[in-house]
């Protein structure tokens, strides 16, 4: 169990700007789980990269069995049994689960031999129970079905060493539980896993070992059992961290958002919401609950005016916007995080400027009749990034640059400067590492102590149960109830996003 | 091994340089090609250089050249920006042609000629404008590919131009060739200088130049196009009126590309035919992406590829050598700066293979 199967000596990588690993000594004993836990930035994922050989290190050695290699690539990296589980899965949507498997292989010639992978794949599928037929197509699949397919690849390769690159971000609940248990059945069958995370529950679930990097530097490898989760919050991110945050009770005010048996299709045609219907008070955060796919995207997006209703109706302030514009909706008062920053949110290639004003471009003092002063845009940004502590290194540059939470938070800002009556967050925290999904959390609460109406929508039940004041639990596009935050227990919860009301049966 | 890694920004210094040496390698690769003609290509470059630019007359005939590539890049860049991929200003060149000859054809030679010129102006921007405007509302309201709408209106035009010129607007006096009555004096665009055929389209091209950079940069319009050429979704999530926005850029786009038309005939040509250089409409999509969608770049890009055509008649006089060279050169000299793309975009490094 103590042999050594991969180790890092002096790791350094330098990106334009920015010391990415410095000097990092890491090791994997063969059959444990050791997780790589840091803040985004942290350079836990360049790391990988270079195991995997899409980067190559500007110093450093590694050892692969007591034996020094230069990965140059991945298949580098495939013959030193190393395979990564990337967080975006590597499949064509439109082949088969076989046809993905079969790519690259340089195992065949001109001519795939489709019955012997075939037969390959389900000997893999059975020994780890990963139920996946191989000529199902990609598309088909669910996204943990799809990230089981990436493990198979890499198993079909001959991987001994598995590097699963923040696998729960993509999952829900019950998925990543799933997860576990084949990662521990890998463990058992005598492969070792670097598992990459930065939620702490999760890697004090499964962790072997844990290392944890901030900054591109080593802080520490521990003992799983040697340490508790505020000592590993506290290491990575360098200071105390909160695990619930201060809230003032509040009494419900007047109702700003009304939902009246609203229904709405999906992309496919398919009834999402099915005669929904609820309430947001002003100084209350409304949680929805549920796991992805249930209905929470269309409900946004409908109540945004990116989507039509069929029927129902929805109220704000007593003013219909059932089926306006997005605009018309706008300046009635409701605001969006959209749950994609980077298709819906922002524009990635314009600048942080040009970004901060999408909501307010065409009004005064920006833009006089049907020009816009860029001087003040610039102004009105930087007050934006001094208000909501937003670090942008340059505001002329591409806000793709940002990191993921410097980018959130200025698509929070902006939707926040506009001072809006209700205001609709869909996963505002996703992807986000502990020190800013604290800070949108508490800006919401603190907004919600100003008398703002929030409706939030997020798959992140300890989210939900932190900052709601009332939660309702959706399932196949109906609220199944509506609890009070006092009464809301994590089980009755579970149940309820399963579609078993307790109190019905 | 070649490794390709992604270079996050570019420096002013690469953004300079790459184009620099592309186009030096580029006349490497054609000069290659020009000895096969048994010549001394450096012989074949100067002669092309001074046919471009040396004397008044040939820089003023390179200027002729580079005037409908100013007006149709500059309309082009506008909806390239919003990410409208207008392939038709071949077609919207071709009616702005034809609906300027109509009041140049019917209108009485007493006619005063500013008078009689505006009408032809607006006439030509309004031919172009309702071509360009076919393939946005077909893309606002049914959603239909406007690479292949615009391509296809492209041979429509064409059509119609050959029916007017067989047909109704043949001259009964030009012994059967498909060619219509020369225009009269009030129909023919000043000239800028004596002895030269610049015509005041270069003012026109000026003008349209100024306006849409401004309209890029400073308006809200400009910034709207952005927005949706960057990111559609977020456009909508914006509240940004997208159809409203395809109209306005379209018509601008196929307005400039039809008053480029007008100008052709009016300036240079003289009466209407069948080849009227509509070609202008597909290089100028070149000249648009060379320039990185800046108007004023597409403008000094427009007097060069003005200046290769205009050298390349020049040395197939002077040194006998195919016209076809000069094709070969010219893309030649795209074919690296478009390579050279990608250098911009990836930090290419070598490394010997050690395992």
């Amino acid at each position: 169990m103590d042999e050594i199967i991969v180790q890092t000596k002096g790791i350094t990588k330098y990106f334009p700007g920015v010391l990415a690993n410095d000097h990092i000594d890491f090791e994997l004993k063969k059959g444990e789980i050791h997780t790589l836990l840091g803040e985004n930035g942290a350079g836990k994922s360049t790391l990988m990269n270079i195991l995997d050989g899409i980067y190559h290190p500007d110093k450093g050695e590694i050892y692969i069995n007591g034996n020094k290699v230069h990965i140059q690539s991945p298949f580098d990296a495939m013959a030193n049994s190393i395979g990564m589980i990337h967080q975006h899965f590597m499949l064509v949507d439109t082949l088969t689960v076989l046809e993905n498997v079969a790519l690259g292989l340089k195992s065949q010639g001109f001519y795939i031999r489709k019955p012997e992978i075939a037969k390959q794949i389900k000997q893999i599928s059975q020994k780890y129970h990963f139920n996946i037929n191989p000529y199902s197509k990609i598309w088909q699949l669910s996204v943990g079905e799809q990230q089981r397919v990436e493990i198979i690849k890499t198993l079909f390769r001959g991987a001994e060493i598995l590097i699963l690159d923040e696998p729960t971000a993509v999952l829900t609940p019950q998925e990543s539980d799933d997860l576990f248990k084949i990662v521990k059945k890998l463990v058992k069958e005598g492969k070792s896993i670097i598992f990459i995370s930065h939620k702490l529950d999760e890697v004090m679930e499964i962790s072997d070992r844990i290392t944890v990097l901030r900054k591109g530097k080593v802080v520490g490898t521990v003992n799983k059992n040697d340490v508790t989760k505020s000592h590993l919050a506290k290491m990575m991110v360098g200071r105390e961290v909160l695990f619930s945050l201060k809230r003032k009770p509040l009494k419900r005010k007047g109702e700003v958002l009304k939902v009246k048996e609203l229904e709405a299709y999906n992309d496919k045609g398919v009834k999402a919401l099915k005669k929904i219907s609820f309430t947001v008070a002003a100084s209350e955060i409304f949680g929805i609950a549920g796991i992805s796919g249930n209905g929470q995207k269309i409900l946004a997006q409908v109540i945004t005016g990116l989507r039509r209703a069929t029927s129902g109706k929805i109220i704000v302030n007593e003013i219909d916007i059932t089926n306006a514009s997005p605009k018309a909706i706008t300046s009635s008062g409701v605001n969006y995080i959209p749950p994609d920053r980077l298709k819906v949110g922002l524009i990635p290639n314009l600048n942080t400027v040009e970004n901060a004003i999408l909501r307010c471009y065409d009004r005064e003092p920006i833009s006089k009749r049907n020009f816009i002063d860029y001087k003040e845009a610039a102004e009105y940004t930087k007050s934006l990034i001094r208000k909501f502590n937003i670090m942008v290194p340059k505001i002329d540059a591409p806000v793709k640059l940002l990191s993921g939470g410097n980018m959130q938070k200025l698509l929070s800002a902006r939707e926040i400067a506009e001072e809006p009556k209700l205001l609709i967050a869909v996963h505002p925290t996703r992807g986000l590492d502990v020190g800013a999904t604290e800070y949108i959390r508490k800006q919401l609460l603190k907004e919600r102590d100003n008398g703002l109406a929030v409706l939030l929508i997020s798959e992140d039940l300890d989210e939900i149960l932190m900052v709601s004041d009332r939660i309702g639990v959706i399932y196949e596009g109906q609220i199944m109830k509506v609890l009070n935050i006092k009464d809301a227990e994590r089980n009755k919860i579970g149940l309820l996003m399963a579609g078993v009301d307790s109190a019905r049966n | 091994m070649l490794l390709f890694e992604k270079r996050e920004n570019v420096s002013t210094k690469l953004k300079v340089a790459i184009p620099l040496i592309s186009v030096f390698l580029g006349l490497v690769a054609g000069g290659i090609a020009i000895l096969f003609t048994r010549t001394n290509p450096l012989i074949v470059y100067q002669a092309l250089v001074k046919g471009a630019f040396s004397s008044v007359y040939t820089f003023s005939e390179t200027l002729v050249v580079a005037i409908p590539l100013i007006l149709i890049s500059a309309g082009l860049i506008v909806a390239f920006k919003m990410n409208f991929w207008n392939i038709g200003a071949y077609g919207q060149y071709i009616m702005g042609a034809i609906f300027g000859s109509f009041f140049a054809l019917n209108m009485p030679a007493t006619m005063s000629r500013p008078l009689l010129l505006a009408i032809m102006c607006l006439a030509g921007i309004l031919g172009g404008a309702l071509w360009g405007l076919i393939p946005a509302a077909l893309k606002a309201f049914w959603e239909v590919n406007e690479v292949i709408s615009t391509l296809l209106l492209n041979y429509i035009a064409l059509y119609i131009l050959k029916y007017l010129m067989y047909g109704p607007w043949r001259n009964p006096a030009s012994h059967g060739f498909p060619l219509s009555k020369p225009f009269e004096l009030n129909a023919q665009l000043p000239r800028l200088l004596m002895r030269t055929r610049v015509h005041l389209g270069l003012v026109f091209g000026i003008i349209a130049v100024i306006i849409i950079y401004i309209l890029i940069t400073k308006t809200k319009f400009g910034y709207e196009i952005r927005v949706i050429g960057e990111n559609k979704r977020a456009a909508r999530y914006g509240g940004i009126n997208i159809t409203k926005n395809i109209f306005i850029a379209m018509a601008i786009s196929g307005g400039l590309a039809g008053l480029a038309g007008l100008a052709q005939l009016s300036g240079v040509i003289h009466m209407l035919q069948i080849e009227i250089n509509p070609g202008y409409g597909y290089t100028a999509i070149i000249v648009a992406w060379l320039a990185s969608l800046n108007p004023i770049i597409a403008m000094f890009v427009s007097v060069v590829f003005g200046g290769l055509e205009t050298g390349g008649y020049q040395i197939q006089m002077a040194i006998r050598v195919p016209f076809g060279i000069v094709g070969t050169i010219e893309s030649a000299v795209l074919f690296f700066l478009l390579g050279g793309e990608i250098l911009k975009r990836y930090r290419i490094r070598f490394r010997r293979n050690t395992s």
